[in-house]
């Protein structure tokens, strides 16, 4: 990916205090449009908690985000997922009481049939809307080769397939980004391989830009163009997968070496 | 006498089925609103007595002491109703789900309590029925019009002598089919599925996109809504509008009806709610050797018995899903 692309997402010195420790101690970063970016560190480097401040889920003690040019520091969540900012979780929300297929028609956005005026005001056009999106969330589904579950509670699938679920529900929403935490955890390799190689044709079929938290490293280089290094709640290094892994304070931070 | 007997003769008088059969539909639509809430939006809802309180309260100061007509007084009492819920709502859906029951359950006490002592608005403790001053104007006298004329029609089709409440049986449960289907429609919708998933997991729909708070306060409005519907068929069964039939334990008894008919299920809720009304009174007619205050702390061991054996035996109620059950834990 080329180097002069431009920012999708910056953030500029983003602290996130709880109580004494400060989680996120003014994390300063980017990721470029397009690109498949991933952000390592070791074990409580505060990159979940970045994740949740970047997303809205925990409001920013201090520091600026903007996401397409605009403002987004401690806007409500829904209001940043709306916005083509999507995330996953660490742990899999599958919605477990609900059939596959109402996990992903639940993602559409713009859905008229969510309002309940339009429910008895719009008949005609929120179910022309849902039939739509069900045939677009057949066609996801197949995808992930989770078409023939579609009817099944989300909560009978295994931990991969639940894996696979959320990202392809967060596909649901046409995100501008993706942001997945862990995506690679507690799935085979073969789905493993298959969710990054989903990664990699969304983003150029559909230029999705993706940031993702992995602590596998073989994926982290083989599969990422530029890698964010977070250490005790502060960025310490990002560049290419080369580059990061050659760098004397990424190599300290992970052998525990200190500063 | 024997110490232990059952007045048989009591379960063959239709008047004994026709109260109990009022009773019933007014308890299916208090958990009409509560399945909405606990069922499909994951929100435990304790004040849904409060809302019923507020409806009625409406309707009855509205027609006795303002002089509105009935007709203008029910739509009124539902917007009160549901702007109540709404001002309840706002500052505690926000809270977690425990903190969220504990200040309904509050906010239903303080209309209760504030119904008990703004006697010159609510008539106190003696409970609201007719005016006290001026012309003599009780809350239910259009509801009697209404009833007459549906007994008149009854009459007209051939039936010499029907019970006094059954036009208001035939009116609760007219609602209660109407109600049943409308929200069974409105929660078969991508609406509704919103709801499932805020009660699912609220993050997982944040993260979506979607606005937990706004889903929650429309479940909870509905529910308010229906509540006071369900408190106008209360105050004509008794012909009063008291603060004592709107006791946190009225609550309970929605829930006991929601358990039974088992969560996410429409139509349990009527086998539910026939089936604790039939126990609640037809163990009054249990002669036992015990005065009358045991007897009736009595029938609610029964009732409480039945719900224990149903949550050992058939812990999703009659009518719910096992498998939205098990997937939940």
């Amino acid at each position: 990916m080329a180097n002069d692309a431009k920012p999708i997402l910056e953030a500029d010195g983003v602290v996130k205090r709880f109580g004494g420790i400060r989680a996120v101690d003014g994390a300063t970063m980017d990721v470029k449009e397009g690109s498949i970016t991933a952000l390592i560190g070791p074990n409580g480097a505060g990159k979940t908690t970045l994740f949740n401040v970047l997303t809205g889920f925990y409001k920013p003690d201090r520091g600026s985000i903007t996401f397409q040019g605009r403002q987004i520091a401690g806007r409500a969540p829904y209001a940043i997922a709306r916005s083509g900012m999507v995330r996953t979780f660490q742990i899999t929300k599958a919605l477990a009481r609900m059939p596959v297929l109402d996990n992903m028609t639940l993602a559409a956005q713009d859905h008229p049939g969510e309002k309940l005026g339009n429910l008895l005001f719009r008949p005609a056009a929120w179910r022309r809307r849902e039939r739509e999106v069900r045939e677009e969330a057949m066609e996801v589904l197949s995808v992930f080769n989770l078409d023939e579950k579609s009817g099944e509670y989300a909560g009978t699938l295994s931990g991969g397939q639940r894996k696979l679920l959320e990202l392809a529900r967060a596909l649901m929403t046409r995100p501008r980004l993706l942001m997945l935490d862990e995506p690679m955890a507690g799935i085979n390799p073969t789905l493993g391989r298959r969710l990054l190689d989903h990664m990699q044709r969304l983003r150029t079929e559909e230029g999705v830009t993706f940031l993702f938290i992995e602590h596998d490293m073989e994926v982290v280089m083989g599969h990422s163009d530029r890698v964010i290094v977070m250490a005790e709640g502060r960025v310490i290094a990002d560049g290419s997968p080369e580059e990061v892994r050659a760098d004397e304070q990424v190599i300290d931070a992970y052998l525990g070496g200190g500063a | 006498m024997l110490p232990f007997a059952l007045e048989f003769s009591a379960f063959t008088d239709a008047g004994f089925w026709v109260g109990v059969g009022v009773f019933a539909g007014t308890y299916v639509l208090l958990a009409l609103g509560l399945q909405l809430n606990v069922g499909f939006t994951g929100i435990s809802n304790f004040g849904q007595a409060g809302f019923m309180a507020v409806g009625a309260y409406t309707m009855g100061v509205l027609t006795v002491e303002s002089g509105f007509s009935f007709w203008l007084a029910l739509p009124l009492s539902i917007i009160a109703a549901m702007l109540f819920g709404i001002l309840v709502g706002l500052p505690s859906l926000r809270l977690r789900e425990d903190y969220f029951a504990i200040t309904t359950l509050a906010a239903a006490e303080v209309v209760r309590i504030s119904a008990r002592n703004l006697k010159d608005v609510t008539n106190g403790s003696e409970g609201l029925s007719c005016s006290q001053t001026g012309d003599f104007v009780c809350f239910d006298d259009t509801w009697r019009d209404v009833s007459d004329g549906i007994e008149s029609f009854l009459q007209s089709l051939g039936w010499s002598d029907p019970e006094s409440l059954i036009p208001l049986l035939l009116v609760v449960w007219g609602f209660v089919i109407v109600l049943t289907i409308v929200l069974k429609r409105i929660t078969d919708t991508p609406w509704g599925r919103v709801l499932r998933a805020v009660r699912e997991d609220e993050d997982a729909a944040r993260a979506l996109g979607k606005n937990p708070l706004v889903y929650k306060l429309q479940s909870l409005a509905i529910a308010a809504a229906i509540a006071a519907v369900a408190g106008w068929f209360l105050a004509f069964n008794i012909a009063s509008i008291a603060p004592t039939e709107f006791l946190p334990i009225f609550t309970f008894f929605a829930y006991a009806v929601l358990i039974l008919g088992g969560l996410a299920s429409y139509w349990g809720l009527i086998v539910g709610s026939a089936i604790l009304w039939t126990l609640l009174e037809a163990t009054r007619f249990i002669e036992l050797p015990i005065d009358a205050d045991q007897e009736a702390a009595l029938r609610y061991a029964i009732v409480g018995l039945v719900i224990i054996l149903l949550m050992a035996f058939r812990p999703q109620g009659m009518f719910g899903k096992r498998e939205e059950m098990v997937l939940g834990e």
